[in-house]
């Protein structure tokens, strides 16, 4: 819930603002006819889903002042409602230090109790206790580009809200299905549903990019029908959440390496040949300098997979992102090139917390690449709450050229130990120097 | 009685004489008297010893005698305070009257045979002057070499401000240890401090860079702590070099303190370390730093070897954070 304020909290700031305000507002008048219309619909489809939708708060310890919030919808009899896992999160992973409550549109309130978890798809099943309204409908064909779409929830705790926008479909690459929907989600609207003209669920409000303008995702309404279905099976909470998590980061993990596996791309730079892009669900950007003042020129590729779970505050797993930095210098001798080298080489870890990891082992060395020898530094650290799941930290360095040489770093997120020192291995051997 | 010569030094706290003077006593004077007041021979100012405090003769062996004059606080000698006690044999010729403690020496004290004077560091600092300037330009050197290596960009400005910034840090040290030197010497022996000063700066860079480089040639294995350990090295020599120049301390008890000081700043700091790398779950290290590859020396090893090591990994991070948890006892992991 915390978690998804912080993740929205950006477009509210811009929503905020007052040049954009006004901007929107010459933007209604223009296209008041259309606007007529849409709000129409808008209208509909709130009335027909408002006894559906609950806002879930999050409470530390005893307070009455609310931690974090979001929304929940019902999806089955019984008061059984689908939100995202990232609201009720802190209360999964420590279940004696928070507390949940739910409150209705009409001011009701009551005790949630998490049944089950999703942490792949970031969703999760609560029961609401004394509320039972009739569940909404889910649409599991993904929409396709272009329909109008809604979407529901309490944000910045101002009350139960509507917005409108267009759904752009399932997005192609993503490691996990998401759909695009170009419409606004703000902070507190997280788990909400995402509806049809006619009402139906197509998604559930996860996240929305914090500085680009209406680019938000949803999780498609198959992840939540897939998820309810398990549930069934079992229709009590879950005896160990927290085991049912694990299991599911052991797949994510096994299944971001199987779909890494496979000869692994590169791209020529400066005569080495480097890891490329791995995968689809990859992004990758290349930067260089196109002004010759600096002596020494700089080649920069930066790869992520954008695979990462929501765990809990301050903690993500099961992702991976590598950069390289390739140098080279026709002005400067040996000395000074391998000076300015030497900075690049330094190994910073990646940013974590002890309550979630513990410190890093490292092995430092010199290694005979293909054609090249070069530093490598490999680090692990072990997660303290999920068994065998480790950050890998990796620093490549070449040491071939007296005017050359390319720094390459790998950073992973809680993945299995074995599979990702094979992935490390497979991604140390395939560089090579071809002049 | 045939006339005999005494020599009354006062003492400083480490027994070292801040003033002396000598007389003679025969057949017409006896006695020696010490106190306050001016009718005494040996006059003190001394708030606590008495207008005639005390007398001295020697005895029919040659052994000096003391004698309390009446006084308040009485005679100190060997560390057994004597009031009104009469005739006190002094045993090792110190006396304390008031709080001034006093040698008498006689043409029967025992001289220790002469000390050989091997103070090494006094022939090395002969010349201060010519040694501060030696090294004062072989730590500028490193320092545009240093800051020569990061160039182009700044270079002059870079240079000076470093400069700058070594010079002020260099004046306030060698500042801090004339003054010492004239409290405890009386002499401010500027040039012998700077002289110390750069040259254990300018040989500490070089042994760090050369160290580095050294590492890199033979593709050592990571040590995080060698700079700490050679810079508490270099704080020793440069503290028993200032000590000795600077106090009265023995060369000794000056190596003893130069050994002791930087070890437990050492020990500390590394300590400190420790525990703040046990607990900073994002540290790395220290990295070899990379120099042109055309000085490596040593070869690389395999893939399969690297790899082979870097298994034991899994252990040792599980083990760390074994150490962390057990290290840290305000966390509830529950």
């Amino acid at each position: 819930m915390m978690a998804g304020m912080h993740r929205l909290a950006l477009l509210v700031l811009i929503a905020a603002g007052a040049p954009m305000a006004a901007m929107a507002q010459v933007s209604a008048t223009r296209h008041s006819a259309v606007d007529a219309a849409a709000s129409q619909g808008a209208r509909e489809v709130l009335a027909q889903v408002r006894p559906a939708v609950i806002q879930i708060k999050s409470f530390f310890g005893s307070n009455t002042a609310q931690a974090s919030h979001g929304t929940g919808f019902a999806v089955a009899e019984g008061g059984v409602f689908m939100t995202n896992y990232h609201v009720v999160a802190e209360k999964v992973q420590h279940p004696d230090k928070y507390r949940l409550e739910y409150r209705t549109a009409g001011g009701d309130t009551g005790a949630i109790a998490v049944l089950a978890v999703d942490v792949r798809h970031d969703l999760a099943v609560v029961r609401a206790s004394g509320y039972a309204p009739a569940p909404l409908r889910l649409e599991a064909t993904p929409p396709a580009k272009g329909e109008r779409a809604y979407a529901v929830g309490f944000p910045l705790d101002v009350g139960l809200t509507i917005t409108e926008g267009i759904s752009n479909g399932k997005i192609d690459d993503a490691f996990e299905a998401r759909i695009h929907y170009s419409g606004a989600l703000n902070a507190g609207m997280s788990g909400g549903p995402a509806l049809n003209a006619a009402g139906e669920v197509i998604g559930i409000n996860v996240a929305g990019y914090r500085f680009e303008q209406l680019v938000s995702f949803l999780v498609p309404a198959a992840r939540a029908e897939a998820l309810l279905r398990a549930r069934s099976v079992d229709p009590e909470p879950a005896a160990d959440l927290k085991k049912e998590i694990a299991a599911q980061l052991h797949a994510h993990s096994a299944d971001l390496f199987a779909a890494l596996e496979g000869p692994m791309q590169t791209q020529a730079v400066s005569g080495y040949s480097l890891p490329a892009k791995l995968a689809p669900f990859i992004n990758c950007n290349a930067y260089g300098e196109p002004m010759t003042d600096d002596p020494v020129q700089t080649v920069r590729i930066n790869c992520f997979a954008k695979a990462g779970l929501f765990l809990q505050r301050g903690l993500s797993s099961g992702d991976l992102r590598y950069s390289h930095y390739v140098l080279s210098t026709d002005k400067l001798d040996a000395w000074r090139f391998a000076n300015r080298f030497s900075g690049l080489t330094l190994a910073v870890g990646n940013f974590g917390s002890h309550r979630h990891v513990g410190p890093y082992a490292c092995e430092d060395r010199v290694v005979g690449l293909k054609g090249f020898d070069a530093s490598v530094l490999v680090c692990a650290r072990r997660y303290r709450r999920f068994e065998n799941f480790y950050d890998f930290t990796v620093r490549v360095s070449s040491l071939n050229g007296a005017h050359r040489g390319f720094a390459s770093h790998l950073d992973m997120y809680g993945v299995e130990f074995e599979a990702g020192m094979k992935f490390i291995r497979r991604y140390v051997e395939v560089m090579e120097w071809r002049p | 009685m045939s006339a005999e010569t005494l020599l009354i030094e006062g003492l400083d706290g480490r027994g070292r004489a801040q003033w002396c003077q000598r007389f003679t006593l025969g057949e017409d004077r006896r006695t020696l008297t010490i106190g306050r007041s001016i009718h005494a021979d040996v006059t003190l100012d001394d708030p606590y010893a008495a207008a005639l405090h005390a007398s001295l003769e020697i005895g029919p062996d040659g052994e000096i005698l003391a004698n309390d004059l009446g006084s308040m606080n009485g005679l100190i000698v060997r560390g057994k305070r004597y009031r009104n006690a009469g005739v006190v044999t002094l045993a090792d010729n110190i006396l304390q009257v008031g709080r001034t403690r006093l040698r008498i020496r006689t043409r029967h004290e025992l001289l220790e045979p002469e000390r050989p004077d091997d103070l090494r560091p006094v022939s090395l600092l002969r010349h201060p002057a010519w040694l501060a300037g030696f090294a004062a330009l072989a730590g500028s050197a490193q320092l545009i070499y240093a800051k020569w290596l990061a160039a182009p960009r700044d270079l002059a400005e870079g240079i000076v401000t470093s400069l700058g910034v070594a010079i002020l840090t260099i004046c306030a040290w060698v500042a801090v240890w004339a003054l010492l030197s004239r409290v405890m010497q009386g002499e401010w022996r500027w040039p012998r401090h700077a002289a110390i000063c750069l040259g254990v700066v300018a040989s500490l860079v070089a042994v760090v860079g050369l160290v580095d480089l050294g590492w890199f040639v033979f593709a050592l294995p990571p040590w995080n702590s060698r700079s700490a350990w050679i810079g508490a090295i270099a704080l020793g020599c440069a503290l028993y070099l200032h000590l000795t120049h600077a106090s009265s301390l023995t060369a000794g008890r000056a190596a003893q303190i130069a050994c002791v000081v930087p070890l437990l700043l050492a020990l500390g700091s590394q300590w400190l370390q420790e525990r703040y790398r046990v607990r900073d779950v994002n540290h790395i290290g220290a990295r070899m730093r990379i120099y042109p590859p055309s000085l490596r020396l040593r070869g690389s090893e395999t893939v399969e070897d690297y790899f082979k090591s870097a298994a034991t990994l899994r252990t040792l991070a599980d083990k760390r954070l074994i150490d962390a948890l057990a290290n840290d006892p305000a966390y509830d992991d529950k």
